[in-house]
């Protein structure tokens, strides 16, 4: 190794543009750039590399290789796939993997639930199938990212519960028993997870000598940014390619490691530094300068115990923030918008503004993207696994499906259909939709009546232009069954929505968000298809119905919204604070919503995993007391505000409400922080 | 001032490539509309839907297998996967037969790409493989999975064929053996269902010329569209393909109001492999998200 340095500080402190400025300077020394490659944790934290190759002066050649040790998992096992097939003991390991998302492995993992469920093994805790499939894929990715076996799972949280209660120790050996046999179904079948893509890349690909000899001639340079985000099973990469490498670079972030419920080891992580010739400290430039910094170093003392006085930065800090308090929810909506209408109207672009909430539930998410667009200002939201069920336009598809299929038995209600039928057929309202459907549905046989009979003052008052429309549907539909056994579900999606539904004259014609949505639903539908019915099927409508019944149970079809997409638009950002933080941006001005709601203190409620006790840094043998909860809750709200503050450059507007959505009274830590902040005589609560 | 700021951003994050730029010759308003606006638009594209995929599934996996050639896997590794499908298993032997690349003396990059910078805007070629030879040469190969054979004026008339040379002539600085002259370079088109009949173009200093005054013209109207656009409006239309054959490929049809069922495309070349990653990504797996 010819230089490597560690570059240690908080957000703020110049490190990524230090790491661009390293890249840069390898370029200009001659270095090829297919020599280099950048290693993040997310791909959105990929960003600022790709766009410094953007600019003008970056000098042509390869493309960097900006990629997450997932990404490089993947590449390397689909490329050397016939070197460790056999020895990881795939049981045709002369056939292709197939690659599974997270929808298509909860797929696999619903087929072998079901007996556990019957079994009344879960019924001691109150959990939904949807949530044991989740987290038991959880618990396979923590024992992937951290080197665990499934044993050692099993043993750590059963070891951590200690003598709480004796009916939990069952629950984590059902959940980790499940996983086993989801590895073994994968492995009988050439299925590979996420989890499975981790652990065969360390303990079999990183172990043969020709992707050894492959890496060492593709890759001399390293740069691994926000290493502090990463899993354990990285640090243990960096270490097996270090003394083949001609140069690295490691950067860390020592205020956040959001994605500890991810398995992100930060304090791991930090020991990279022991690997490094050069370790850098960098502060941030002109600390406690701006009220901004102040209010950052202010915060970070508080949650660290200090009292007021103690902290003493040189500005009030309170000059960052604004407060405005509500008696109930719906105000404190109207509140935001309002501030958010008058930064617009002063000349701060809507894209400067993130509202941030601890949770983002739809009804907020609704509202708040309503009263924008009626005030004229556009706003995205970003979920990352918002299920696509939930979009009026899916819900239309949906619903048209099953009328497509009378033979599945599944008849949905009167209001469905005249919701559907609202939606697509262009000139219909809602009070003709439902008297059009009350007359033609038949909620018995889920069939579809000819508007030709009906008589005809009612045919008129529901307009003779409906009901041209209507019949051309539902003659596709009735002709769709002779197709039927021979399309597969995203087939049937992509030919009603192209030859009907977004025909002139239809309502999804020009309705650019609904073709979004649907080709979520139609891509999730090919995946559903390739990945579970790779040799195709005789007839199609049988696993065209399981489809249909995945997407209702909410194990299929999440939409992903592409960072690319959520840059490009020049719009209000609304998304849960942790999906803020990980987008790596800063804006000018951030609304942090119901400040009172001790959501934004508590973790997701996981009976079946747990991410402080499935992390490598955590003693085996170590019982996780009320004590560990209350310091890992203080340390998570404490890097979750920091990071906010630090990537904001104007103001932090907080929004109160004293009674929370479902109208309790809200004193939750985070508001007591900064009482205490604002208002130093105040007495001083436990955090 | 918004609309300049989206369009700004656009541009710089924005990656043209061969296949976005035949978009636009085809179709302009098919290239806003994948590009620019980055609108799905969920009709099928093309039928039969379900051959196509296999079809397409089928060039995957040999462009695949040849990937694992060139990095060396051997070939008693590889062989069994291209058995029990008789028509990448004819493919494979092809590709086996191949000769004049197999002698080809030169160090082999497998699946790469160059990016240059042309007319303030990035522009990238995708390459299977490139043999850079000792004696200062370089040859770009590229595999078509075809199940015919088009004329030579077609493969004449795409961008691709302007575009791989082009980059490479003028990206290719910091390549092992130093930058390549664009008269050194060959094109090499190689159809493993017509193994004996390749498409070969030999590149010169005038045809770069020729091609970087079209490809410069080509984005400078590209630019212009986007300077009326925000100029209108964001969601101002683009012009429509006159050809309204082409519309019965293409997934916007009903968007267009140009038709409502899918052409069938079995025996008829359509380079449809629309190239998603010319939008700021990265090959990555997913994760468990939050």
């Amino acid at each position: 190794m010819n230089r490597s340095r560690f570059i240690e500080g908080p957000a703020g402190s110049g490190k990524t543009t230090a790491a661009i400025e390293h890249v840069h300077a390898l370029l200009r020394d001659g270095v090829p750039a297919e020599q280099i490659l950048i290693l993040v944790p997310a791909r959105s934290l990929g960003t600022p590399f790709q766009r410094a190759q953007a600019t003008p002066d970056w000098p042509p050649g390869a493309p960097l290789d900006v990629v997450t040790l997932g990404g490089l998992a993947r590449r390397g096992i689909e490329l050397f796939w016939p070197l460790i097939a056999r020895r990881a003991g795939f049981r045709d390991p002369l056939r292709e993997p197939r690659f599974l998302t997270l929808e298509t492995a909860q797929y696999y993992m619903n087929r072998l639930v079901a007996e556990q469920i019957r079994s009344g093994v879960y019924d001691s805790i109150s959990v939904r199938r949807s949530q044991i499939i989740r987290q038991t894929l959880d618990n396979l990715a923590k024992a992937a990212v951290n080197g665990f076996t499934l044993e050692e799972v099993e043993a750590r949280l059963i070891t951590a519960w200690g003598d709480r209660h004796s009916s939990r120790p069952p629950v984590y050996r059902a959940s980790v028993d499940l996983a086993r046999r989801f590895r073994a179904l994968c492995q009988e079948n050439n299925l590979l997870d996420f989890s499975y893509q981790i652990d065969l890349y360390a303990r079999h690909l990183l172990r043969e000598p020709q992707y050894r000899a492959w890496f060492a001639g593709q890759y001399r340079h390293l740069v691994a940014d926000n290493l502090e985000e990463n899993v354990p099973v990285v640090a243990d990469f960096i270490r097996w390619a270090w003394d083949a490498l001609d140069t690295a670079l490691l950067v860390y972030d020592r205020d956040a490691g959001y994605r500890v419920f991810l398995g992100a080891d930060p304090s791991g992580m930090a020991e990279l530094a022991d690997l490094c010739q050069e370790v850098e400290h960098r502060e941030p430039a002109g600390v406690s300068e701006t009220p901004l910094n102040a209010l950052s170093s202010t915060l970070a003392a508080l949650l660290d115990g200090a009292r007021v006085d103690e902290s003493e930065p040189s500005i009030e800090p309170g000059l960052a923030l604004s407060v405005q308090t509500h008696r109930f929810f719906p105000q404190m909506v109207d509140g935001v918008v309002d501030e958010i209408a008058a930064l617009v109207e002063a000349g701060t672009p809507p894209g400067e503004i993130a509202v941030l909430a601890p949770l983002l539930g739809d009804s907020l998410r609704f509202e708040l993207i309503d009263r924008l667009e009626e005030r004229g200002i556009r706003a995205v939201s970003h979920r990352p696994s918002r299920a696509l069920r939930d979009e009026p336009a899916a819900r239309a598809m949906l619903t048209l499906m099953t009328l497509a299929y009378p033979d599945w038995g599944i008849h949905p209600p009167v209001l469905d259909v005249a919701d559907a039928l609202q939606q697509v057929i262009e000139p219909l309202d809602p009070i003709r939709a439902w008297l059009l459907a009350q007359i033609v549905y038949r909620p018995g046989s889920g069939s579809l009546g000819s508007f030709d009979v009906i008589k005809p003052g009612m045919q008129e008052r529901i307009s003779y232009r409906s009901g041209e429309q209507y019949e051309r549907l539902r003659s596709w539909l009735l002709a769709f069954s002779e197709d039927a056994p021979t399309s597969p579900p995203d087939h049937f999606l992509s030919r009603l929505f192209g030859e009907v539904l977004s025909q002139p004259g239809f309502g999804f014609h020009a309705d650019l968000e609904a073709g979004r949505v649907i080709a979520e639903l139609v891509e999730s539908a090919r995946k559903f298809r390739q990945v579970l019915h790779p040799d195709g099927a005789d007839d199609w409508r049988e696993p065209t119905r399981e489809y249909y019944t995945l997407v209702q149970e909410g194990l299929l079809a999440a939409q992903y919204l592409s960072s690319w997409q959520m840059e490009q638009q020049d719009a209000v950002f609304l998304a849960p604070a942790y999906t803020f933080l990980m987008r790596n941006r800063v804006v000018d001005h951030q609304f942090w919503l119901d400040v009172g709601s001790s959501v934004w203190w508590e973790r997701l409620e996981q009976p079946l995993t747990h991410p402080y006790v499935l992390a490598r840094s955590y003693p085996a043998d170590q019982i996780w007391t009320d004590d560990l909860e209350f310091y890992a809750r203080r340390d998570a709200l404490r890097r979750l505000v920091l990071g906010l503050v630090r990537r904001c450059r104007e103001r932090v507007h907080l929004a109160v409400c004293n009674l929370g959505e479902s109208g309790y009274e809200q004193r939750g830590p985070l508001l007591q922080i900064i009482q205490r902040l604002l208002q130093p005589q105040a007495s001083e609560g436990d955090v | 001032m918004a609309v300049e700021r989206t369009r700004t951003a656009w541009l710089s994050q924005f990656v043209f490539s061969q296949s976005s730029l035949q978009d636009f010759a085809d179709c302009e308003r098919r290239f806003q509309l994948r590009y620019v606006e980055a609108q799905p638009w969920p009709a099928v594209q093309s039928e039969p839907l379900l051959e196509r995929e296999l079809h397409a599934e089928r060039g995957d996996r040999f462009h695949r297998l040849v990937h694992r050639h060139q990095v060396g896997i051997e070939l008693s590794e590889l062989a069994p996967y291209a058995a029990g499908d008789p028509d990448l298993a004819a493919w494979w032997d092809a590709y086996l037969s191949f000769v004049d690349l197999h002698r080809l003396p030169g160090q082999r990059l497998p699946e790469f790409s160059l990016v240059t910078e042309l007319e303030g805007v990035r522009l990238v070629a995708k390459y299977d493989l490139l043999v850079l030879e000792p004696a200062g040469g370089a040859v770009i190969f590229d595999w078509k999975t075809y199940h015919t054979r088009p004329p030579r004026a077609w493969f004449e008339s795409r961008l691709q064929t302007r575009v791989y040379p082009y980059v490479l002539a003028r990206a290719g600085r910091n390549l092992p053996g130093g930058p390549r002259d664009a008269s050194s370079i060959r094109m090499l088109y190689w159809l493993p269902a017509f193994p004996a009949d390749p498409v070969e173009f030999v590149y010169s200093q005038d045809r770069f010329e020729q091609d970087e005054a079209a490809l410069s013209a080509l984005l400078s109207q590209i630019r212009q569209r986007l300077a009326v656009t925000s100029s209108t409006a964001i969601t101002a239309t683009w012009p429509l393909t006159p050809d309204e054959r082409r519309c019965r490929f293409c997934e916007y049809r009903s968007l267009c109001a140009r038709g409502d069922v899918a052409g069938i495309a079995v025996d008829e070349v359509i380079d449809s492999d629309f190239d998603s990653s010319s939008l700021l990504g990265l090959s990555d797996v997913e994760e468990v998200g939050f």
